[in-house]
């Protein structure tokens, strides 16, 4: 769904906390990424540093650090994992591709769930994620935006 | 409601310190935690790259080793910069509810008592969203954000003096000429405290001025505070951090085209083989117009007045190839000019290039 400019994709997880999006791919395998109203509040992302592959992060522990214009902040995880592939091809090749595609191409990494059921019970979905999406974007008056160049 | 904000005056501190001590109270920040506004200086001069810059390709590492000036890399964007007592850092951290979401909104509230300091001192200084402060089209501060922790950090400073000579000198240039266009820009777009007053106020009456704007803009109470041993210790921890190797050496690889002065201001350079030979770039582009042009290279341009006509010729003009080679022709044919194996479309296609942000 799209409120107030920002995709709110219903079949995706997201962590209350972190502005994050999470999709299963498997019994213990995700894929992860900035939220459209991540994207729009950090702006245009310059670069992003990822943590090595095969490292295991623990939960609030950071993944990735991205920097934009004018920020700089932490892609963090809301779960024990083991960092199985980042993006950074995508990122070299297009640093606001983030900014473009935030549930798609600019996806940032895939892990595994070192606890999946712990990992789901971190994460918000279904109705109750996008009233919190919802609530977050009006309590915060931000309007989405996506890269056009 | 009663929430007060701390304020912590560290006075002057060790470079590094200069640095450490708002990351320290960023991570150090607990739920319960107030918000803080630390000042400092730095008792000497460093110089300072941001969180992924590669040290190596931004800084002349060996210009500052031979004067003594220490290299820190902070977790916060941007770029190199030359950093000395003449700024009065002011460094907010906050609890991430008590800002605005909105990069552009929290700029705002940011910029907004450093701008009414300058004011009150008689300087008419304005905020150049997103995030600069202007007297005059010329920056006399800029300001970065980042998040660390369960914090929201916003950094700026009050610019009493900067040494824009050090500053230009202390990049890592692909040439003399591009510095020396760097420092001329510095001149021309930047400006101080000193050179609006034409004297620096005490530095305890600004600090009090800045203090009651902060106050008074907030609406919070802002009250000296007391820096806490959990905040010692974790800045001691980063002390240790930002002074090793391993810290400042890390793989950047942020890599940004040319030099930017200020938020509509940028020096950058190019090199472009022609048949004729090769042709150099220097230019300053202001709000995307070619604003100052430099030219040279190995070929050969008849009359020798020709080169110097070009580069007037371009000012004003959109980076675009197909404008720049219609008025670099004109110019060709207005004076005649020669010059085998480079044609005007070659020296538009190198401004071109010049001007087009590159990976």
């Amino acid at each position: 769904m799209i409120y107030y400019g920002c995709d709110i994709p219903e079949n995706l997880y997201y962590h209350a906390e972190y502005d994050c999006w999470v999709r299963f791919d498997g019994p213990d395998t995700a894929t992860m990424g900035m939220t459209d109203l991540a994207q729009t509040l950090a702006g245009k992302l310059l670069f992003v540093r990822f943590k090595e592959p095969g490292r295991v992060i623990k939960a609030g522990r950071i993944a990735a650090s991205i920097e934009s214009g004018k920020w700089i902040g932490p892609f963090k995880l809301p779960f024990d994992a083991e960092l199985l592939e980042t993006n950074e091809a995508g990122f070299g090749q297009d640093s606001a591709i983030a900014n473009r595609d935030p549930y798609g191409a600019g996806w940032l990494v895939r892990v595994r769930l070192l606890d999946p059921t712990a990992a789901r019970a971190a994460l918000l979905s279904g109705e109750a994620a996008t009233a919190f999406m919802q609530e977050k974007i009006e309590r915060q008056n931000i309007r989405c935006f996506r890269c056009a160049d | 409601m009663s929430r007060t904000i701390r304020l912590i005056d560290f006075g002057e501190v060790s470079p590094l310190r200069s640095q450490t001590v708002y990351h320290a109270a960023a991570y150090a920040l607990r739920e319960d935690s107030p918000d803080t506004i630390i000042l400092v200086s730095s008792q000497t001069p460093y110089v300072c790259i941001g969180y992924h810059q590669d040290l190596e390709k931004e800084v002349d590492l060996a210009y500052c080793q031979a004067h003594g000036l220490p290299v820190y890399r902070r977790e916060v964007g941007g770029g190199a910069v030359y950093l000395d007592s003449g700024q009065l850092f002011t460094q907010w951290v906050f609890h991430r509810d008590h800002l605005p979401a909105s990069l552009e909104a929290r700029f705002d509230l940011y910029i907004r008592p450093l701008v009414e300091t300058y004011q009150t001192l008689g300087i008419a200084a304005y905020h150049r969203p997103i995030n600069d402060i202007h007297v005059a089209g010329k920056k006399i501060g800029g300001t970065g954000a980042a998040q660390m922790g369960i914090s929201e950090v916003v950094v700026g400073s009050l610019m009493l003096t900067f040494d824009k000579a050090t500053m230009a000198r202390v990049l890592k240039v692909p040439s003399e000429k591009m510095r020396d266009k760097i420092f001329e820009s510095l001149e021309q777009y930047m400006t101080t405290m000193q050179e609006q007053l034409g004297h620096l106020p005490p530095r305890q009456e600004l600090k009090e001025l800045y203090a009651r704007k902060c106050s008074e803009i907030l609406g919070v109470e802002v009250q000296p505070g007391v820096w806490t041993p959990e905040e010692e210790a974790v800045a001691a921890e980063l002390d240790a951090r930002f002074a090793s190797e391993e810290w400042l050496y890390q793989q950047g690889r942020l890599r940004q085209p040319g030099v930017k002065i200020h938020t509509d201001v940028q020096v950058v350079e190019t090199a472009l083989k022609a048949p004729g030979g090769l042709i150099r770039v220097v230019v300053r582009l202001r709000e995307g117009r070619i604003d100052d042009l430099s030219l040279s290279g190995d070929f050969t341009m008849l009359p020798s007045f020709a080169l110097g006509a070009l580069e007037q010729a371009t000012r004003g003009l959109l980076a675009k190839r197909d404008a720049l080679a219609t008025r670099l022709h004109e110019v060709y044919q207005r004076l005649g000019i020669q010059s085998p194996g480079v044609t005007p479309g070659d020296f538009a296609e190198a401004i071109v290039a010049a001007a087009s942000p590159r990976g």
